[in-house]
């Protein structure tokens, strides 16, 4: 997997425990990295199972799972963005798989896909477009340290580190 | 009132007339749906059709939205398992141990053996009804009515079956976080074992009265073409990737379970067409029997009981952390992604449907056929529209 993102500037590669997460890469990218990850993993035989958004205090985190036919490696890439501005790049014109669950993201938690060819409502009516269900009330939404961790890091620049600061200090022996 | 309402309603809803905008000269749009029998539920699609032929196609979802994700959110862990036997009413035997699974993986919950046998024979039962379904109401939508007699028949006596460990016809949610809620009575394992000769006796009448038919094969060979290429693209599993030549199934390349203990054949078409998928899942039909016989065989010897000692509450509170777990249903790879943060209700539940990627490709597959096609190849794709909305 490292190989297909050679090339790539991440902000954090990690690697996770299969037998608990069913995950094996977790990836952290900067919004703008992502169409040109898409473009490699596509190059690499990877195939997209699904796009879904996490909602959090430090902002919409967008994952993209992908796994292939042949081995079984999920890759998970991460994608943080403000909650002002929830803007990230469509990778419907690599996978076109993704329009739809751009589209549905879009209608669950406002995340915008730039580039989408059809970003309008797929799953909620047209008249609802504001209504973002999965949006948390302040109250429920928690920080992102306090659901996710990180698993064994292999590579990083820092940035994403200082998010789970003090959940690492405090459950060192996950790490 | 938001950008995308129409008061006008004479000239069709947001959809047909954002849909029309890109209309070329003497063609017609027209709605297939939501209510056409052979959408199987409330599916929409907006076709343009120039004669018979089709030069656009757009699905429009949502009819049967139902927001799971979001019950997800509000309900116990346990609590949100009776939601899974709705998502798709098909295979709900699937969904049931796609959500269970990724739970237990969260909190490295070993499952008894014996649970594990009774979880394959039951989802392999509920394989077989579910293609059953598929199967009649195929060849019902391609204008023969007497197959699906034969096929609710025989599914009748699966569900008969199936009611017995479950208590449920269709909407099963008898899993549990670490096992099953009952175990299955002498009398059940009995009316299986009677069940596997009979339907092996008459898949064979099957083949003669549909498979070989001329009227079908014109009908479904070499129709809505779904390739490796498109496969990958649009993100398609189960019969339809097999339909193209791909041998992934995720009880194979995915493990999970006991499946490996199991020896089975994934049945695949290179033709890619309707009748390809037709064939992979016909062919499904007979592998499910032989695992159903192999894991009635290695029932009696599978240590432990129907479930777990001590096994999680309904409001049970999984470890902070995130976990995704597949299995493979009926219609493709069933996928299922939960947050915790260690409180009783999920932090988040996604749910990835096989059928929603499958119907992605449909507006691809559709296009250049003629509309009659698009029926054959609907159909082809085995739609449950719960499980497209979710």
């Amino acid at each position: 997997m490292l190989q297909a993102l050679a090339g790539i500037p991440t902000q954090l590669v990690a690697r996770q425990d299969k037998g608990t997460t069913g995950n094996v890469w977790s990836v952290f990218l900067a919004p703008k990295q992502i169409l040109k990850t898409a473009r490699k993993l596509m190059e690499a035989e990877y195939s997209l199972e699904d796009i879904l958004a996490l909602d959090f205090n430090e902002g919409f985190l967008v994952l993209y799972h992908f796994n292939r036919w042949t081995i079984d490696e999920r890759v998970t890439l991460r994608v943080l963005v403000s909650r002002d501005n929830p803007v990230v790049p469509s990778i419907a014109s690599v996978f076109h798989g993704a329009e739809w669950h751009e589209r549905e993201t879009r209608d669950f938690h406002g995340v915008i896909f730039e580039g989408n060819p059809n970003l309008v409502p797929l799953l909620m009516p047209a008249e609802d477009v504001d209504v973002h269900p999965l949006v948390k009330s302040a109250k429920a939404r928690l920080s992102i340290k306090e659901v996710l961790s990180l698993g064994e890091i292999v590579s990083s620049t820092g940035e994403i580190d200082a998010l789970f600061a003090e959940a690492e200090a405090g459950e060192a022996s996950d790490a | 009132m938001s950008a995308y309402q129409n008061m006008d309603q004479m000239t069709g809803d947001f959809y047909t007339q954002k849909f029309e905008a890109a209309k070329q000269d003497g063609t017609l749009i027209i709605n297939m749906g939501p209510q056409h029998p052979s959408t199987h539920g409330v599916l929409r699609i907006v076709i343009e059709v120039d004669g018979e032929y089709i030069v656009r196609a757009e699905p429009v979802l949502g009819y049967l939205h139902r927001m799971h994700e979001k019950m997800g959110e509000v309900q116990t862990w346990g609590g949100f398992i009776p939601n899974m036997g709705r998502v798709d009413y098909g295979h709900a035997m699937a969904w049931n141990w796609a959500y269970v699974g990724a739970v237990e993986k969260l909190m490295g919950i070993e499952v008894p053996e014996r649970a594990q046998y009774l979880r394959v024979i039951m989802t392999e039962l509920n394989r077989l009804t579910s293609h059953l379904l598929w199967w009649g109401a195929y060849i019902l939508d391609l204008g023969a009515f007497t197959p699906i007699m034969y096929a609710f028949d025989d599914r009748e006596m699966l569900l008969d079956i199936l009611q017995r460990p479950s208590a449920s016809r269709l909407t099963y949610s008898n899993f549990r976080v670490g096992g099953v809620q009952m175990d299955m009575d002498d009398k059940c394992i009995e009316l299986i074992k009677a069940f596997i000769p009979h339907f092996r006796d008459r898949l064979p009448m099957y083949h003669d009265l549909v498979t070989e038919n001329i009227i079908l094969r014109r009908r479904i060979e070499d129709i809505g073409i779904i390739d490796q290429d498109m496969c990958r693209r649009y993100g398609c599993t189960g019969p339809v990737l097999r339909g193209a030549g791909v041998a992934y199934d995720v009880r194979r390349s995915e493990p999970y379970s006991v499946y490996d203990r199991f020896d089975f054949e994934i049945p695949t078409q290179d033709s890619a067409c309707s009748a390809g998928r037709y064939h992979v899942r016909i062919a499904e039909m007979e592998q499910s029997l032989r695992i159903i016989e192999q894991a009635l065989e290695q029932l009696p010897g599978a240590e432990g009981s129907h479930i777990v000692d001590k096994a999680p509450k309904p409001a049970m509170k999984p470890p902070v952390g995130e976990a995704y777990f597949a299995v493979e249903g009926a219609r493709g790879k069933i996928g299922i992604y939960v947050a915790s943060d260690g409180t009783k209700t999920p932090y988040r539940v996604k749910l990835r449907a096989p059928g929603f990627s499958n119907m992605n490709a449909f507006a691809e597959a559709a296009t250049g056929t003629i509309l009659a096609d698009a029926v054959a190849i609907l159909g082809s794709l085995d739609l449950i529209i719960p499980e497209l909305d979710r």
